[in-house]
């Protein structure tokens, strides 16, 4: 037996709280100072979700494909900027290229799926496109700033290995690829993990809302099916154009390694 | 002067490795400028000066692993873009004082350059044994241990023994016996001087080694920048 979505009000959220109040009496009775941070947290969740529920109500109502594409915009900057500044090391441009791969990978998979898969009309309906490119850049930006930290890293600390390779007639591919697949084998763990656990150990999050919101279990794994693989898809995806876009910027066109470009922050 | 010597008329004139006006730069500091140098073919020239001159940037910077502040470089009258880098760095290779091995076998480590785009030939893995041993290292002992895992005496032969097997025109060696002791250098330096055709440009900190392996010494000093820092009281 299914039923649509109970509405929640005030009081429901009240005591929801309570569970944080609990968490928190718990962090102060042993001592871990976390108190405050989670205060924080608490109400940045609260403040952060209500204005993107009041924004996202505000864009489904306004039924306009320059404001869905604005919105799209600005989730792909902060996604990218969140990524880079994730990595324990950066270098100049890093921004604009994960900005970059997330663009081509978010509208890449995301298109695909409400295009193709669910079939949506028009194309950029914000109902299915907005949370599907958010889930996306959500999964594909875990990947990919771990990618990019394992990239650098290596770069940076295996710098007289690359350089060996490149002094004995290397070119900056051949020098540079252990370094590369080994960034994208990092930033595929994530999702290589949830796709393992999928149903066993953890119902996913979107699966559990479509159930909740009424939805029959079936067709709730139906759209985690493809979301999942969507999500796969992003990632691989999402961390071997970052990690080639870094590869391009770190070794020039005299197939030289220009590790001095890295810098830690 | 570092190159007064004329090239052998035999040859063309710009046969062999060459550097004019090089200036190079590392951290900021200009370390070495007004640098001219050429190593003609199979000729063996020993790199001296004090520590901190720039003589390992100078070998990274003849390898093209860097680009000089300042300068041209080139093989044979070729500049590395002509050749391409790659090409160049088969041509040219450095071996560094202390060598870097990817976690590979003694074996793999030897083959690993014959697998790169540039090599022309199949790893010869016979000369690779006789090499090791006329390094003073056993082949059969050392072929299947990881290279990570010797000593860096031993890895400095190995890495000799790597270059060798490239078969370059010139071989750019930093302090390529400093780990080793009296009897092996004299084994490495036998090596050396037993393959005539190749050149050789040796960063040494040792004069009496320089005497002996090489057939001409440049000394790096008055190329040198001033260090930076508070002037001497004992400066005019």
């Amino acid at each position: 037996m299914t039923q649509g979505a109970i509405p929640l009000d005030a009081l429901d959220l009240a005591i929801a709280s309570g569970l944080v109040v609990v968490a928190g009496i718990t962090s102060l009775a042993l001592g871990t100072g976390l108190v405050p941070r989670l205060a924080v947290a608490s109400l940045r969740t609260v403040v952060q979700l209500l204005l993107v529920g009041y924004v996202l109500e505000w864009v489904f109502g306004l039924d306009s494909a320059p404001a869905v594409m604005a919105c799209l915009a600005f989730m792909l900057v902060i996604a990218g900027r969140t990524a880079v500044r994730r990595a324990e090391r950066t270098f100049r441009g890093a921004t604009w290229r994960a900005v970059l791969t997330l663009t081509a990978v978010g509208l890449g998979t995301s298109l695909t799926v409400t295009a193709l898969v669910v079939r949506v009309d028009p194309w950029w309906n914000p109902q299915y496109l907005l949370p599907i490119i958010g889930m996306v850049l959500g999964n594909t930006l875990t990947g990919l700033s771990l990618s990019l930290d394992k990239l650098l890293e290596d770069l940076s600390e295996r710098a007289h290995l690359i350089e060996a390779d490149l002094a004995l007639g290397a070119t900056r591919w051949e020098a540079g690829r252990d370094a590369v697949t080994e960034s994208v084998r990092r930033g595929m763990i994530p999702i290589l993990n949830a796709m393992t656990v999928a149903g066993i150990v953890s119902l996913p999050g979107m699966m559990t809302g479509q159930i909740l919101a009424g939805q029959r279990p079936i067709d709730a794994v139906l759209y985690q099916i493809v979301v999942m693989f969507m999500l796969a898809a992003a990632s691989a995806l999402g961390a071997t154009g970052v990690a080639l876009f870094t590869w391009n910027r770190l070794f020039d066109s005299r197939h030289q390694l220009r590790s001095e470009r890295i810098r830690k922050r | 002067m570092s190159d007064a010597r004329p090239s052998p008329p035999s040859r063309p004139p710009q046969s062999g490795l060459s550097a004019r006006g090089l200036a190079l730069a590392a951290g900021g500091r200009t370390l070495l400028s007004g640098l001219d140098l050429h190593v003609a073919p199979g000729e063996r020239v020993a790199l001296l000066g004090p520590s901190g001159v720039g003589k390992t940037t100078l070998l990274r910077t003849l390898a093209t692993l860097v680009d000089p502040a300042a300068g041209a470089l080139t093989l044979d009258g070729q500049p590395p873009g002509a050749l391409g880098h790659p090409a160049w760095r088969r041509r040219v290779v450095m071996v560094a004082q202390v060598p870097a091995f990817h976690d590979l076998t003694v074996a793999a480590a030897l083959a690993r350059p014959f697998a790169f785009r540039a090599a022309t030939a199949p790893f010869p893995e016979a000369r690779a044994r006789d090499l090791l041993a006329q390094t003073g290292l056993d082949p059969a002992a050392v072929f299947t241990q990881r290279a990570r895992t010797l000593s860096v005496g031993q890895q400095q032969r190995v890495a000799l023994v790597r270059a060798l097997l490239v078969a370059p025109d010139l071989l750019l060696l930093d302090e390529p016996t400093s780990g080793l002791d009296a009897a092996t250098t004299a084994r490495v330096e036998s090596l050396l001087a037993e393959t005539p055709a190749l050149s050789q440009l040796i960063v040494t900190h040792d004069p009496a080694q320089a005497a002996r392996v090489a057939t001409r010494v440049v000394d790096l000093a008055p190329y040198a920048s001033p260090a930076p820092g508070p002037p001497s009281p004992e400066a005019p």
